[in-house]
């Protein structure tokens, strides 16, 4: 089934509930504690090494607790978790009041974008470059 | 299209394609002339072994999403440690499932 407007907004509420689930859950923690408390990353389980996106959920609360800096060392990828998060139900409730579609537009859009080797390629060294920097860290 | 050269595809490619369509995409086969027979088979199909395979390996990476062309629900995958490992485990059940139906998706829209 291809990734009709209706599902995309269908999937985005459940993914966006299940983040702030989530961040209900480990809020009442310190972000140095998450890791230790709830280890969800498989790589970290197996590899024992973290994964490009570890340190996303302690970003995010460090994030809410107003610490920048602290949100951009956990992890700088927690800077656009916690964008998405806070940007995505406005923007859906918005198009779900006018009939519109904008966010799907912006998703397909993104998606068309990132198909491109000029952004991809940088996009990919910038992920990697953050995998380095999450193992040296080791989050 | 020769009854025989449809045949011999959809043979060879039954693997790569949801079962449940076969008789649409033998129908509308029949259907086409032969120029559409070369573009048929040098169509690139994914093993849905292989994406299986390296969704196994690299599945908190999104690797298997990417190849698949889902950028977005890859990107969704990859900065989320594989939707909080869930995400991982759903694809691991259903990847090859998702992998026969992009190759299905693919050939309805090359001969529709």
């Amino acid at each position: 089934m291809p990734l009709t407007r209706n599902r995309f907004y269908l999937y985005l509420s459940l993914a966006c509930a299940v983040g702030y689930g989530w961040l209900g859950l480990v809020s009442r923690l310190k972000p140095g504690e998450v890791g230790e408390k709830y280890e969800v990353c498989l790589v970290r389980h197996f590899l024992h090494f973290p994964c490009p996106s570890c340190g996303s959920t302690r970003s995010v609360l460090a994030l809410l607790q107003g610490d920048l800096a602290g949100g951009f060392y956990w992890n700088p990828l927690g800077i656009v978790i916690f964008s998405i998060l806070l940007a995505t139900p406005i923007w859906m409730a918005y198009d779900l009041v006018f009939k519109k579609d904008t966010l799907y537009h912006f998703f397909r859009l993104f998606e068309e974008t990132l198909r491109r080797k000029w952004v991809a390629i940088p996009a990919i060294l910038l992920i990697l470059l953050n995998w380095a920097w999450n193992i040296v860290k080791d989050v | 299209m020769d009854a025989q050269h449809v045949d011999m595809f959809l043979f060879s490619n039954s693997k790569y394609l949801e079962e449940s369509q076969m008789y649409h995409i033998r129908e509308r086969l029949l259907t086409l002339d032969e120029s559409h027979w070369r573009m048929l088979q040098y169509m690139p199909f994914h093993d849905p072994v292989i994406i299986l395979i390296i969704s196994l390996i690299t599945g908190p990476l999104a690797v298997d999403r990417f190849m698949l062309g889902d950028i977005g629900l890859g990107v969704a995958k990859l900065i989320t440690c594989g939707g909080l490992g869930i995400w991982v485990l759903v694809d691991w059940i259903m990847i090859m499932n998702i992998t026969r139906r992009k190759n299905t998706e693919k050939l309805m829209m090359a001969i529709y």
